[in-house]
């Protein structure tokens, strides 16, 4: 009986090692959610919530967007999330000593985005900025990249006209690039970042403004390596997206082509884009093939006379669209690669050294002076599939 | 119900099973990065040399086995290389393991503390592991094949439905040029797919349990296969890492796998972090791979000692186990230098020591058969 009961206690003794649970563990309400970080560029003036160093300027100010875990329960016009700052030279360092206003750790895992400003970048490398977000274990490879030419923390501060919390709506707004021919958003998160960093390879990266407090994304940033060089206009972006084949959809617009005061706005749904480098002796060129079937999206004037049952009237509407398109390639072309120099995510170094190795190996060392001056051979057909409900 | 203790023999499909359950392993993410930094482009070529090299290794070790069908390495390498050299060979075949083992739970620590519980020293988890490892070593052969078996089934297929789930970010264009510039370090590349395959060393002490009604040519075809598994196995994951994150970038991530998991969104899921869904299908595979590994030590020493059991040899390992993973832990230049002497050492008894050991028997075969006539 006593040798029983001993048995016991020890199973007892043991089975409760087995349900202790983590001993590291730390509970939700014992975290404080990152949702949005925003670098500038620090002013001299001394802060309270700054800290004092031994060694080093202070160019960076960091500002943290967090989660309040009960927001909503006062009333629905309160903001879901608050901002603590900071000013420093290690992003790490920086974020260490904001406990110092934080009654909770700070938590990476639900990062959603990084605004940057375009003071930081006119004096620090991308690459510099975003190491710790790229080595940190917290942090995930989707999180959002935007630039900005104004102050970053607004837009952390920034409470959506939903009230939601504003990290998420920032994300969420560059998740529709696909639909937004002026928003550069493919390979441009943190993780695609890294790889451009790491290939060496020209960045882009979407660009945010704010006014009035309302948050716009369009155009892009454009980075010589990661160097930042400027910015790329709404209609360069579009130019760009056809050339990389990026947009799942796409709206262009042209004048009708009898009636110019009219707009007809063409819807696309599906295209085929190839491009592709050619070696010609010594020569160097591409050719872009682009195929696109959609529908007509929109049409103003008189349905009467511009009649859409009237397949004469469709092919020079698709002429006249696939002439708009070319445009438009051409445009970005002009910015990406005659003014800014930049082969963003190596986009047409990428499909040399993919389908001409050998070329590459020989050339990618001057890469940057061969690339703005070799010709891009364009050749762009539109079908028009539906022309709506309507006539 | 079947009493699983008492099992000592298997089929040819099961002396397969175990070999794809020990090579996987670890080395799926604690090899991907130097391998990928080596090889380039050309890495999926050299999954494939390697593949068919080590397939030729293991052929070498099914004829050697096939010479002493009713004994393992242990018992008639000493009959071939004498007392001492016989020592020799044993020890070198334990050593491989060994090495293994401790390189393994160190990596294992490295990539659990890091990606999980950032606040438990990787010590913890080693001897965490270690202990469950051990339990299952100390087991008798039926039992630990059962687990390799539920585990080849129940794990594996989880860890390929996470792993697929990275083909939502491969880009084919990342692959490209396919064929490699330097055709010299592909080759090289595919004797340092080593580490990944290592593991089908265990045919000289599986082999006589084997039935012996299954013959040379239907095992080589067995083997084959596990092989073959084995090479796509590999081959899909080094594509999708260099897919998904680019041989440059693959180059720079300690743990590649990892990173190309991370990186994966499954958009309107609630599903979320998938490395971590990743790294729990990957602990039962590491767990079977170093249980056995244990256990193969143990029965070297059992059997090279004249024991009657397994038991005492595996417990008198954990600690000196222990000892050598956590000195592995605290120095990244002695675990760069473990492994470098592993893989040569690997190679060195698959295509040097095996080759010899074949042809001595093949030469005594001979001279018998000869002395005879």
């Amino acid at each position: 009986m006593g040798r029983k009961r001993t048995i016991g206690c020890a199973v007892l003794i043991f089975v409760s090692f087995l349900i202790t649970g983590c001993w590291d563990r730390r509970e939700l309400q014992d975290r404080n959610f990152v949702l949005a970080v925003a670098i500038d560029r620090a002013d001299n003036s001394k802060t309270v919530e700054s800290f004092v160093k031994p060694h080093g300027a202070k160019p960076y100010q960091l500002s943290l967007q967090l989660l309040k875990p009960a927001a909503g329960s006062d009333g629905k016009d309160k903001s879901k999330t608050y901002v603590i700052s900071n000013t420093g030279d290690s992003m790490f360092e920086m974020v260490r000593d904001m406990l110092g206003q934080s009654s909770k750790s700070l938590w990476f895992e639900h990062l959603q985005v990084i605004v940057i400003s375009e003071s930081v970048l006119k004096e620090n490398g991308l690459g510099e900025i975003l190491d710790f977000f790229i080595r940190d274990s917290e942090m995930r490879s989707r999180i959002k990249l935007y630039i900005t030419s104004g102050k970053a923390k607004e837009f952390v501060e920034y409470v959506p006209l939903s009230k939601g919390a504003g990290g998420l709506h920032l994300a969420e707004i560059i998740r529709l690039h696909t639909r937004n021919i002026h928003a550069a958003g493919a390979r441009t998160d943190l993780g695609f970042t890294t790889q451009s960093l790491d290939n060496n390879s020209d960045i882009i990266l979407p660009r945010i403004e704010i006014a009035d407090k309302v948050v716009k994304v369009g155009g892009a940033a454009l980075f010589n390596k990661d160097i930042f060089v400027g910015y790329a206009d709404e209609y360069a972006i579009a130019g760009r997206k056809f050339v990389a084949g990026t947009e799942k959809s796409a709206v262009v617009t042209i004048p009708c082509p009898d009636h110019l005061d009219h707009q007809v706005v063409f819807e696309l749904y599906r295209h085929d884009t190839t491009l592709r480098p050619h070696i010609e002796g010594e020569n160097l060129y591409f050719t872009l093939d682009i195929n696109m079937y959609g529908n007509i999206g929109e049409l103003q004037g008189d349905i009467e006379r511009d009649n859409t049952n009237d397949s004469e009237y469709i092919q020079k509407l698709e002429m006249a669209f696939a002439e708009e398109i070319k445009h438009t390639v051409l445009y970005g072309e002009n910015v990406f690669r005659k003014q800014m120099k930049v082969d963003s995510i190596n986009l047409f170094g990428g499909k040399v050294r993919a389908y001409e190795p050998d070329t590459w190996a020989r050339i990618k060392d001057q890469w940057h002076e061969i690339y703005p001056s070799t010709p891009l051979i364009i050749s762009v057909n539109v079908s028009i599939r539906n022309t709506g409900s309507h006539k | 119900m079947a009493n699983l203790e008492r099992r000592t023999h298997m089929s040819a499909l099961q002396l397969g099973i175990v070999i794809i359950t020990t090579c996987i392993g670890a080395q799926i993410m604690l090899a991907p990065r130097d391998f990928i930094a080596d090889t380039k482009q050309g890495a999926w070529l050299s999954i494939i040399i390697g593949g068919l090299l080590f397939y030729l290794a293991a052929c070498l070790m099914l004829k050697l086995g096939m010479q002493y069908p009713h004994e393992t390495l242990v018992e008639y390498v000493p009959r071939l290389f004498g007392r001492w050299g016989g020592g020799i060979v044993i020890a070198w075949f334990t050593m491989l393991f060994f090495l293994q083992i401790i390189e393994i739970f160190s990596g294992v620590g490295r990539i659990i503390t890091f990606h999980m519980f950032d606040r438990t020293p990787p010590e913890v988890v080693i001897l965490a592991l270690l202990i469950v490892c051990t339990y299952c070593a100390l087991q008798d052969w039926g039992t630990i094949l059962r687990v390799q078996q539920i585990m080849f089934f129940i794990a594996y297929s989880m860890l390929g439905l996470v792993w697929m789930t990275s083909i939502l970010n491969v880009q084919p264009e990342n692959l490209l040029p396919l064929w490699p510039d330097n055709l010299g370090k592909v080759i090289k590349g595919g004797l340092s797919a080593w580490p990944m395959f290592s593991g089908y060393e265990c045919i000289l002490l599986l082999l006589p349990m084997v039935y012996k009604s299954v013959g040379f040519v239907k095992l080589a075809k067995t083997i084959g296969g596990s092989f073959g598994c084995l090479t796509l196995f590999f081959l899909l994951a080094i594509i999708f890492i260099i897919g998904a994150l680019t041989v440059e970038n693959a180059k720079n991530v300690p743990y590649p796998a990892l990173v190309l998991i991370r990186s994966v969104e499954l958009p309107g899921t609630f599903i979320e972090r998938l490395e971590n869904y990743m790294l729990l299908a990957w602990i039962p595979i590491v767990f079977d791979t170093l249980a056995i590994m244990i256990f193969f030590i143990g029965q070297v020493c059992m059997r090279h000692y004249h024991y009657q059991d397994h038991r005492p040899w595996v417990l008198l390992f954990v600690p000196i186990v222990y000892v050598g993973s956590v000195l592995l832990l605290d120095n990244q230049q002695i675990y760069d230098v473990v492994g470098t002497f592993t893989l040569w050492a690997g190679l060195g008894f698959s295509f040097a020591v095996v080759p010899l050991l074949l042809l001595r028997s093949l030469l005594i075969k001979e001279k018998a058969v000869t002395g005879c006539g």
